[in-house]
This record gives structure tokens, C-alpha cells and sequence, in this order.
């Protein structure tokens, strides 16, 4: 019988790193879909480097950042009891920043493809931006959406170099799945690694699934 | 009903290179007002200004003596704080709204619900009031965009060439609907067109844009025949056709949605060609009237 | 299209239609129109005008031409002539300028129109416009 704790944790971390992400992510892509500013490409590229960054790069700086024996880290341990190394916490804010343009992009070229007409025919009709992002903007974008949202949270499952540099290895805290595949594999315990290879392997590839079935519109096809 | 006064500089990047517009414009109340020109001449940019879509470089916008834009006094009111109707030329209705949802949402806190009856019975709508924008044609687009933009009762309608793309006999039935709605909630309207047809038939006031400055400004008529001419029996169209019969000339010329032909002599037609506009004359005593069973 | 200039001489009006008579020279022309003074700009006495009728409006009879409700007449010769199988065209030159008209073929046979011919030509009071 396999561990199911490591599969547990990386559920809950996807779960939560989606969540937050998309909370992020909806103003950031608005301002990066509507913004004339000069500091749009700058930050469209600090947005996309973790496309390109091998993992352990981004992992590195960030633990170097959290750690408690640099300022950074040791300001956030006296002032707000946060350890970001080593626990939770820390790998939930390193998969926010790896897992960004997973979410951003979608949602960004989807409020690009939509008229400029729509939102300014909400605008004189008297209704402010924030309404017009969530009545007009976001409604029209649902398909947008849904591939962030999926994206995120598969990308999440997914993730190793990251989690093993700021994370390490700690059971029920920080060892999520693809860390405890790779544990077994050095243990030499095949079963085991591919028990839970073939459980993340069925569900990101269910999960994919729905989005290209919703997205394509096959469902709704189906259901008529 | 409202009047307006338009003062407006603003440098363009315009596809045959840098367009500087200047126009300096005054509405009266209750007018229908086109602005004329081909395209790129500026007129959307006008109405955009005027709406607050689009920054002005510098100028004046005053309505009922009340400044929209006043780059001396730094005022620009916010598109939401205009009260304008504005019909888009791609109509951009909401996807996700059916059309009664379209114009639910335009309503205004605490305003009577009723206005949006009112709207769907009047511009005839109630059939398709429960249906998606992709569900409807362009003309249908058009109507709900139209009654989306009277759903908070604006003094002033701007209406960005919401003709074009519609065929002949459609554009004619909606101009119907705009001289209506025009006339029903006492408008000051602007339309932009490249119709001199419709312009005719709609407009109290032209104004004609040729590369971002108004070079003339008046009654349709006059301002389009340089001439009057005091035959009551006016249209005015476009030749599509000239052929010779025996000594004279048949002008075949599109009127609207109809074809009519004109006995020409060949003086009078030496400086015509297929495609030219044309005004038709003729005296209100020839023609005959028989109703229609 | 037949253009003669001339200078508005009376205008008459009642309700909306004017009767306005325009001095041609030799010869007043005589037009009703559906316009006043208030509605046309170009209505005042002394302006300058154009009268404009089409050549289909025009009637041609030879001799003496009195007994009939025409108002508008002016004599002149046949300067020129084009004969069609259905349609003809001449043009009279006259005191007040050349006027163009159109007659069946059949009745300029009957008339024994040719160039050179004494005319008079006729164009009914409905049938004129005026333009500036």
C-alpha cells in the first residue's frame, strides 16, 4: 500500500496555489491587457521567465530570500512569524510565482480579444470599470478562464525543482508527490513510484480533457 | 434636448499618415446632425471625443452651457458622468446578456424598470428579447444596440455609422427607427454616414469633413446641390446606369431601395457617369398617386 | 434640360405656392411653384433665375398660337434637327435663347418640322422650375 499523504498535499497545494492565483492573476492580466504604460513589457517579462528558468534557479533566489539568516527572511520571521523555507507556506508562494504565466496569459489574451467597443459601450452607458470587469469582462472570457485555472493547477501538480529546492523533503509538510516519486526511485521501490506516476498521469490527463471538451464546445454538442 | 458646442484639436495617426483635426461645431437642440466625409477624414474620432472614449489635445466641449472639456480649465468628464446614448458601428452588445439582459443592464440604480419595456415594445424587439446577440441578424443587432443606448433616457444619441454594413432595404427600415426614436424621446442626435441618400433624408444639419477640418457646413440640400432648385419631387441617388435610345439618354438611378429612370439629353448628362450622385427633380404637379390594395 | 436666365419680376402667393413671373428679355415667363418667399431664399423681386423645364415639356405649334391655356410662349426658327424612328429633337432658336425639345417622330412629319421652319414654342406654367 502507497503513502497517499504525498498525493494529498500536492492536491491541496495545487488547490490552494489556483485560488490564490487566481485572485492575482485577474487584476494583473486586466492591467497588462488595457495598460499603455512603458512598464508593461518589463513586466510581462518578469511574468513569462518562469516559462524559460530552469526551476531550481527560481528556487534558489527564493531561498536564499526566505531564509531567516538574510534580512528578507528574518524581517518576515520577526514581524509576521512567517518561515517561508522549508514549510507550506513557502511552497505555496514559490508555486504562485512558477505557476504565474500559466494563469496570466490565458486570461490576458482573453480580455485582449474581446472589442474594446464591449467595455466602452459599458462605460457610457454609466457603468464604472469594476462592474464592467465583472459583468461584461470576465463573463465573455469563461472559456479564458477555465484554461488559466486548469493550466495553474495541472502545472502545480507538476512541479519538482521548486518544491525540492525551497521545500525539501519533510512527510506530510512538504513532500508532495513528484518528490515522492523520485524518493522511491532512489530507494529502488518501483511499485511504489509507479503507483503514484499512474495516479498523477490519469488525473492531469483527465483534467486536460475536460478543459479541451468544454473549450471545444464538445460537451455542450454531446449533451444536445 | 441639448445644446452643443464643439471645439476640438487633436492629432491622429491616420492610415494615409499624421491627420490633424480641428473642427469647430454647434448643435442645436433637437437636431439630427451628420457628420459627412470619407473615411479616415476623423469623424469617429469626433464622436469619441465627445462621448470622453477619447482624449482630446486640446479644446472645449460645452453642453446646456456646461463644460464636458475644457483643457483650459482642465474639466473632462468621464464617459459614465456624460449621459450619451452611443451606438457602436460594431454594435457591441454584451455576449453573454440575451437582449432583454442587454438592456437591463444599461438601467441606472432606483431608475423604473418600465423604460426597458417600453424600449423592447417600441423598437420591436419582443420576439428576440430572450435571445443571445450571435442569435440575431445585423439589422436586429442594430436595433437592440439602439434601444440598449435610450434605456437611461440621454439628451444626446451618437450614432457611429450604424448603417454601414446593413443592405439597402435594412438600412432604410432603421433609419426609420432612428428618425422615431429621434423624434419620440426629443434627441439631439449625431450620425456619422457616407450616404448622401441618407443624409438627406435624416439630417437637419451637415457638416462635411475632409481631412480633419470641416470644409462646409448646412441644410443637406443645399449644401449637396450647390444650387437650389424649386422642384418639390427631390431624391437624391446614384446613376448606375446611362444608355443611349435613339436621340436621348435613359438614366437609371438608385433611390434608396428603388430604381427609377430619367429621360436625359445629352448636354445635360455630358458631365454625369455611372456611379456619380445624382439629384432627381421634378415638379410636385406631374407625378401621379394611387393607393395601394 | 432647358436653362433660360432671367430676373424675377412679381411673385404672387397664396398659402404655400407662388405664381412668379421671370423677365426673359422679349418675353415674361410664367411658373406656379410650391415655395414662398419665407421658404426660398432666392424668391425676392429683381433676383437673378434660372428657369428650367425639360425638353419633353415643350410643345411646338407653326402659325398664329391663341386659343389656348398656354401660358408660356416664345416664337423662334429651327436651327437644327435629329430625327429618331419614334423621337426627334429640335432646337429653336428664339429671342430669349435656344430652346431644345422632344417630339414624337410621327408629329414632326405631320408639322413638316425642318431647319429653318417658323415655331412656337410653348411650355405650360406646372412645368417650369426655378433655380438660383
Amino acid at each position: 500500500m502507497i503513502d497517499w499523504q504525498p498525493l494529498i498535499l500536492t492536491f491541496e497545494l495545487a488547490l490552494v496555489t489556483t485560488l490564490l492565483l487566481l485572485v492575482v492573476s485577474i487584476p494583473l492580466s486586466y492591467w497588462l491587457a488595457y495598460t499603455k504604460s512603458k512598464f508593461k513589457p518589463i513586466i510581462e517579462t518578469l511574468v513569462s521567465m518562469p516559462l524559460v528558468l530552469p526551476p531550481t534557479v527560481l528556487g534558489f533566489y527564493l531561498l536564499i530570500a526566505f531564509s531567516p539568516s538574510n534580512s528578507f527572511g528574518m524581517w518576515l520571521d520577526e514581524n509576521l512569524g512567517l518561515r517561508l523555507i522549508f514549510s507550506f507556506e513557502g511552497l505555496v508562494i514559490a508555486s504562485i510565482i512558477y505557476s504565474l504565466p500559466f494563469m496570466v496569459h490565458p486570461i490576458q489574451a482573453g480580455f485582449s480579444s474581446l472589442p474594446s467597443s464591449i467595455s466602452e459601450a459599458s462605460y457610457v452607458l454609466g457603468k464604472s470599470k469594476f462592474i464592467t470587469l465583472i459583468k461584461v469582462l470576465l463573463p465573455n472570457i469563461k472559456k479564458s478562464l477555465l484554461t488559466g485555472i486548469v493550466l495553474a493547477f495541472a502545472h502545480t501538480i507538476g512541479e519538482f525543482g521548486v518544491v525540492l529546492m525551497i521545500g525539501g523533503n519533510i512527510p506530510g509538510k512538504t513532500k508532495v508527490a513528484s518528490i515522492a516519486i523520485y524518493d522511491e526511485v532512489e530507494a529502488l521501490n518501483y511499485g511504489a513510484a509507479n503507483s503514484y506516476s499512474l495516479i498523477l498521469f490519469v488525473i492531469t490527463f483527465c483534467i486536460l480533457l475536460l478543459v479541451y471538451l468544454v473549450n471545444g464546445g464538445y460537451l455542450r454538442r454531446m449533451i444536445q | 434636448m441639448a445644446t452643443i458646442k464643439i471645439n476640438l484639436q487633436k492629432k491622429l495617426n491616420a492610415a494615409s499618415g499624421m491627420l490633424h483635426l480641428d473642427v469647430d461645431m454647434n448643435i442645436e437642440k433637437g437636431q439630427l446632425v451628420t457628420i459627412y466625409g470619407e473615411s479616415g477624414a476623423g469623424k469617429t474620432s469626433i464622436l469619441r471625443m465627445l462621448a470622453g472614449l477619447m482624449e482630446a489635445d486640446s479644446g472645449q466641449i460645452l453642453v446646456n452651457e456646461k463644460h464636458w472639456l475644457s483643457s483650459q480649465e482642465r474639466i473632462c468628464l468621464k464617459p459614465q458622468e456624460r449621459r450619451i446614448g452611443f451606438v457602436f458601428q460594431d454594435y457591441a452588445l454584451f455576449p453573454n446578456m440575451t437582449v432583454k439582459e442587454n438592456l437591463k443592464f444599461a438601467l441606472e440604480k432606483g431608475q423604473d424598470k418600465s423604460i426597458v419595456e417600453e424600449l423592447i415594445e417600441f423598437m420591436e424587439l419582443g420576439d428576440l428579447q430572450n435571445r443571445h446577440p450571435e442569435k440575431l441578424s445585423g439589422g436586429q443587432k442594430q436595433r437592440v444596440a439602439l434601444a440598449r443606448a435610450l434605456v437611461r433616457k440621454p439628451e444626446i444619441l451618437l450614432l457611429d455609422e450604424p448603417l454601414s454594413a446593413l443592405d439597402a432595404k435594412m438600412r432604410s427600415k432603421l433609419q426609420d427607427y432612428i428618425l422615431k426614436v429621434h423624434r419620440k424621446y426629443h434627441l439631439t442626435t449625431l450620425l456619422i454616414s457616407h450616404e448622401v441618400g441618407e443624409v438627406i433624408k435624416m439630417a437637419d444639419k451637415i457638416f462635411i469633413l475632409e481631412d480633419g477640418k470641416i470644409s462646409k457646413h448646412g441644410k443637406p440640400i443645399d449644401v449637396f446641390s450647390s444650387k437650389q432648385i424649386s422642384g418639390k419631387f427631390q431624391f437624391s441617388g446614384e446613376i448606375v446606369q446611362i444608355e443611349k435610345e435613339e436621340i436621348i439618354f435613359i438614366v437609371t438611378v438608385l433611390i434608396g431601395a428603388n430604381f427609377v429612370k430619367i429621360v436625359a439629353e445629352e448636354n445635360e448628362i455630358s458631365n454625369m457617369k455611372v456611379g456619380d450622385k445624382v439629384i432627381v427633380a421634378s415638379k410636385a404637379f406631374n407625378p401621379i398617386l394611387r393607393k395601394i390594395n | 434640360m432647358n436653362n433660360l436666365r432671367g430676373k424675377i419680376k412679381t411673385i404672387k402667393t397664396h398659402g404655400n405656392i407662388s405664381q412668379v413671373k421671370v423677365d426673359l428679355g422679349e418675353v415674361c415667363f410664367c411658373t406656379v411653384i410650391i415655395e414662398t418667399p419665407k421658404t426660398a431664399s432666392y424668391l425676392k423681386i429683381g433676383n437673378p433665375i434660372q428657369v428650367v423645364f425639360k425638353e419633353t415639356e415643350v410643345i411646338i405649334g407653326k402659325g398664329k398660337q391663341e386659343d389656348n391655356s398656354i401660358q408660356n410662349k416664345v416664337e423662334g426658327k429651327i436651327i437644327e434637327m435629329e430625327k429618331g424612328k419614334i423621337l426627334s429633337k429640335v432646337i429653336i432658336k428664339t429671342g430669349i435663347g435656344k430652346i431644345s425639345s422632344f417630339l414624337t417622330t410621327d408629329s414632326a412629319e405631320i408639322l413638316e418640322l425642318e431647319i429653318g421652319t417658323q415655331v412656337c414654342a410653348m411650355i405650360q406654367t406646372t412645368e417650369i422650375m426655378l433655380s438660383e
